[in-house]
């Protein structure tokens, strides 16, 4: 559902994301995670089709991100760490809105589904300026769900969600990977990670260190079987000493954030 | 505790001067910053040393004629008595000293007193007074006098009024604790100032003559009357503390001023003791404000000034949208519902209202022709100013959208797509003003000579097909300039501030204008070419129609392939370089 070859992103001199290659099957829900400034946050804008990638290709569905954009596109959702919403359109104005970008006929059905789902349906009249931060988020999400995407991306999903949001949250990934969406997360919760991810990609200044099921890395870096959560192993695995951590880079030039 | 405070004070000037310095190594904020200082030694610091529009070096003392002082300084007074009046009348809010949230969360829970806070704030306040006088002496000083005392003289007129407006938020608080309402203040207030004026009116009523329209025949005599009733009765004494406020300004010399000083600066330090020693708590209505200012400068920083402005209201979409058909549809349907923040279908009802009964009581009276043709001017000058201001009003498209470049990078859609969607509302309802300006000089255009009538309507319909396409290329210029340099466009309030960014506004103006002039050369060429031979052989009237048909076509292709080039910008626009100032 998603393949990713040798993507390479670069920002004048500096190397965001080095000959990152790995993929995607529907279905799975892959973690995405790395110390700050690892590149996480760029790989994923890259995989949505907000950066064009400086050498390497993406493809979400078998479309190219880049020269296919538009079909691409249409399968996919992404969910920034900020919502980020219309000030002056309602909640079901922003609904109606994206159905229209998306071409969905019956937005009206779907849509106020998704708001009773994410328990926003007494708020349909409200502006974003009315609603609490997880309220926000739960408007961001409904309006990416719309569509019913068949590939979603995470950007720290759980921020700002009380602690009922957070259960349903993890409860509609996990729904809709079993529905076959494939789903990359990008978090520093690792006990998120560990919990709902099948599989695991660790990033560090721009390269990839590791990538393969829980299983896999939790052997790769346990000196006995069992003997390191998913905590001890992001350390081992992004430490300096380990031979697989590349170096660090210098730092980005300003207003290039990763 | 007090040095804390002005450490902090300090760093914070120091910092941001530092990184304004540090910045001008980008050649954006050095050429910026090179135009800017032009610009203010053109306008201003070039009259320090030489006269105004190249004169003689202005007077240093000036000499006013006998009388004309008093006068000066009564109208002076009288505008800090409105003044003063309004900060009593039209607050209702309690005292709340406006900090920042950081201020917020490391003053509010430190061991420092109410006192010290407010001698903080008072701190802060004197940096922007300061600016203040020095932009005011600049101008004022073009007409001559001398710099320092402009500048002390202004400076105690804001400093005054400044701790005016905080004493009497504190009085406010004051009364609003006691049971006294905003009403019962309000009528209090209201009913003083009106015994005021009243008493004055009485005393000239009774002894001065009779005032008729025959006395008034130009300003010159009206200032004569406006002298006698503020300078020989009881205004003279009503505005006495004010005139305590602006004589120092006024002094003609340094003995005057001397003189005059040394009351004002009484008058201010008894405002200061007053300041200092209410005991108003403001902390609770200061954190609600200093909320409320974080969410104005968060609104800003995303380009949206409107919200910046005051709490919104949902508006109803101004048509049904469905979920099926041309997707960039949807982004015209979004952004008229945010232009409906600002121009609601009841103020467009207001508008026509006023423009219908304005242009009927022209009709009514255009017995002679005359009223007509001003109208026909006055709508002119309208449309002209609709033209050039607009695009520059109307900012819901890419400039409003920025910020969330991201978002609309992941739609499904064509560059081109969102290029028309985003600049099609305001592109709508300029054109929906323009029309309506044009109707109401179409119907007006019956009541001109008989011999202008076909001309008139010729006019208003090549105007009514030429506008919105002329609306159109204006707004493409300033989206196509965010999206090159969108480090050069203020997409928000809270923006880089200073002589460089004015420089930098003024070099963009100045290319949009050019942009606007190249794009409108072909259509001006095609206009002439078509509608001079026509003229000759049919007259204007009957010419003007094909030619501003022909223009229209030109500019018609020219904006098609503006939208198709604003696209592609779009496309290309990297989002992570996207605040880079």
């Amino acid at each position: 559902m998603v393949q990713v070859e040798s993507l390479t992103k670069l920002y004048g001199e500096f190397t965001a994301v080095s000959e990152l290659t790995f993929s995607l099957q529907p279905g799975e829900v892959l973690g995405l995670v790395g110390p700050n400034g690892a590149g996480k946050t760029t790989t994923l804008r890259c995989l949505a089709g907000i950066i064009p990638p400086t050498r390497g290709t993406v493809r979400v569905g078998g479309h190219d991100i880049v020269r296919d954009a538009i079909d691409a596109k249409k399968q996919l959702a992404f969910f920034t760490d900020e919502p980020r919403l219309f000030d002056y359109l309602t909640v079901w104005q922003h609904l109606n809105f994206i159905a229209r970008i998306y071409q969905v006929a019956d937005y009206e059905r779907t849509g106020a589904a998704l708001l009773e789902e994410l328990e926003i349906a007494n708020k349909r009249d409200a502006l974003p300026g009315e609603l609490s931060r997880g309220m926000k988020q739960k408007l961001a999400i409904a309006c990416g769900l719309l569509h019913s995407p068949r590939v979603i991306y995470f950007d720290e999903p759980l921020t700002g969600l009380d602690p009922l949001g957070i259960r349903r949250m993890k409860d509609s990934i996990l729904k809709r990977a079993r529905n076959g969406a494939a789903i990359i997360i990008s978090s520093h919760l690792l006990h998120l990670v560990g919990e709902i991810c099948s599989r695991l990609l660790i990033l560090k200044n721009g390269q990839k260190i590791i990538d393969g099921t829980l299983e896999e890395v939790t052997r790769k870096f346990s000196e006995q079987p069992g003997d390191a959560n998913l905590e001890e192993i992001f350390f081992r695995a992004t430490s300096e000493t380990n031979p697989a951590a590349p170096a660090a880079a210098p730092p980005l030039p300003p207003g290039n954030e990763r | 505790m007090i040095s804390a405070l002005f450490y902090l004070q300090y760093h914070t000037v120091r910092n941001r001067l530092v990184s304004r310095f540090k910045r001008l190594k980008q050649p954006k904020y050095l050429i910026g910053a090179i135009v800017g200082g032009l610009y203010f030694y053109w306008y201003f610091f070039r009259y320090l040393f030489r006269g105004y529009a190249g004169g003689p070096q202005p007077p240093a003392n000036l000499t006013w004629p006998p009388g004309h002082l008093l006068l000066f300084e009564l109208l002076g007074a009288l505008v800090l008595f409105v003044i003063v009046l309004m900060a009593w009348l039209v607050p209702h809010e309690r005292a709340a000293l406006t900090f920042s949230e950081a201020e917020v969360a490391f003053l509010f829970p430190a061991p420092v007193t109410r006192r010290t806070l407010i001698h903080f704030k008072l701190l802060r306040s004197q940096l922007r007074i300061f600016f203040s006088v020095l932009l005011l002496t600049l101008f004022s000083r073009r007409f001559g006098g001398n710099a320092w005392i402009h500048a002390l003289g202004w400076w105690l007129i804001l400093s005054t009024l400044n701790l005016h407006f905080l004493g009497s938020s504190f009085a406010r608080t004051m009364m609003l604790d006691r049971g006294i309402s905003n009403r019962l203040r309000r009528l209090l207030v209201l009913g003083l100032a009106v015994a005021m004026v009243a008493g004055v009116w009485v005393w000239a009523k009774r002894t001065m003559p009779r005032l008729n329209s025959a006395d008034i025949t130009d300003l010159g005599s009206a200032m004569d009357y406006l002298q006698r009733v503020l300078t020989t009765g009881p205004a003279l004494y009503l505005l006495y503390p004010f005139r305590l406020v602006v004589r120092p300004f006024l002094a003609p010399d340094a003995t005057a001023f001397l003189g005059a000083f040394a009351p004002a600066l009484l008058l201010f330090l008894l405002h200061y003791l007053w300041v200092i020693y209410s005991d108003v708590a403001f902390e609770e209505a200061s954190v609600e404000a200093s909320q409320k200012l974080a969410t104005r400068l968060a609104a800003a920083r995303a380009g949206n000034w409107q919200g910046a402005k005051k709490n919104q209201k949902a508006k109803r979409p101004w048509f049904a949208l469905s979920g099926t058909g041309f997707s960039a549809t949807a982004l015209f349907w979004k952004n008229l519902i945010g232009i409906g923040q600002v121009f609601s279908i009841r103020l467009w009802i207001t508008i026509i209202v006023i423009v219908v009964i304005f242009g009927f009581a022209f009709a009514g009276k255009a017995q002679s022709h005359g009223s007509s043709i001003v109208a026909e001017f006055l709508i002119a000058i309208a449309l002209g100013y609709s033209l050039f201001l607009g695009p520059q009003l109307l900012r819901l498209d890419f400039r409003r959208d920025l910020p969330l470049a991201d978002i609309l990078k992941t739609f499904p859609l064509r560059g081109w797509q969102i290029a028309l969607g985003e600049i099609l509302a305001p592109v709508a309802a300029l054109a929906a003003f323009q029309w309506l300006l044009l109707l109401i000089g179409a119907g007006l255009v019956f009541y001109l000579p008989a011999k202008l009538e076909g001309l008139g309507l010729a006019i208003a319909l090549g105007a009514a097909v030429l506008l919105p396409v002329l609306d159109w290329l204006l707004l493409l210029i300033p989206n196509a300039a965010v999206l090159l340099f969108p480090a050069w466009i203020q997409t928000g309030k809270d923006g880089p501030r200073g002589i460089e960014v004015t420089g930098q506004r003024l070099i963009m103006a100045l290319a949009q204008l050019l942009a606007l002039l190249l794009a409108l050369a072909p259509a001006a060429v095609v206009f002439t070419v078509i509608f001079l031979p026509l003229n000759i052989v049919v007259g204007p009237g009957a010419a003007l129609l094909p030619a501003s048909l022909a223009a229209t076509a030109v500019l018609a292709v020219e904006a098609g392939l503006g939208v198709l080039l604003l696209g592609k910008l779009f496309e290309r626009f990297d989002v992570t370089e996207e605040h880079t100032r």
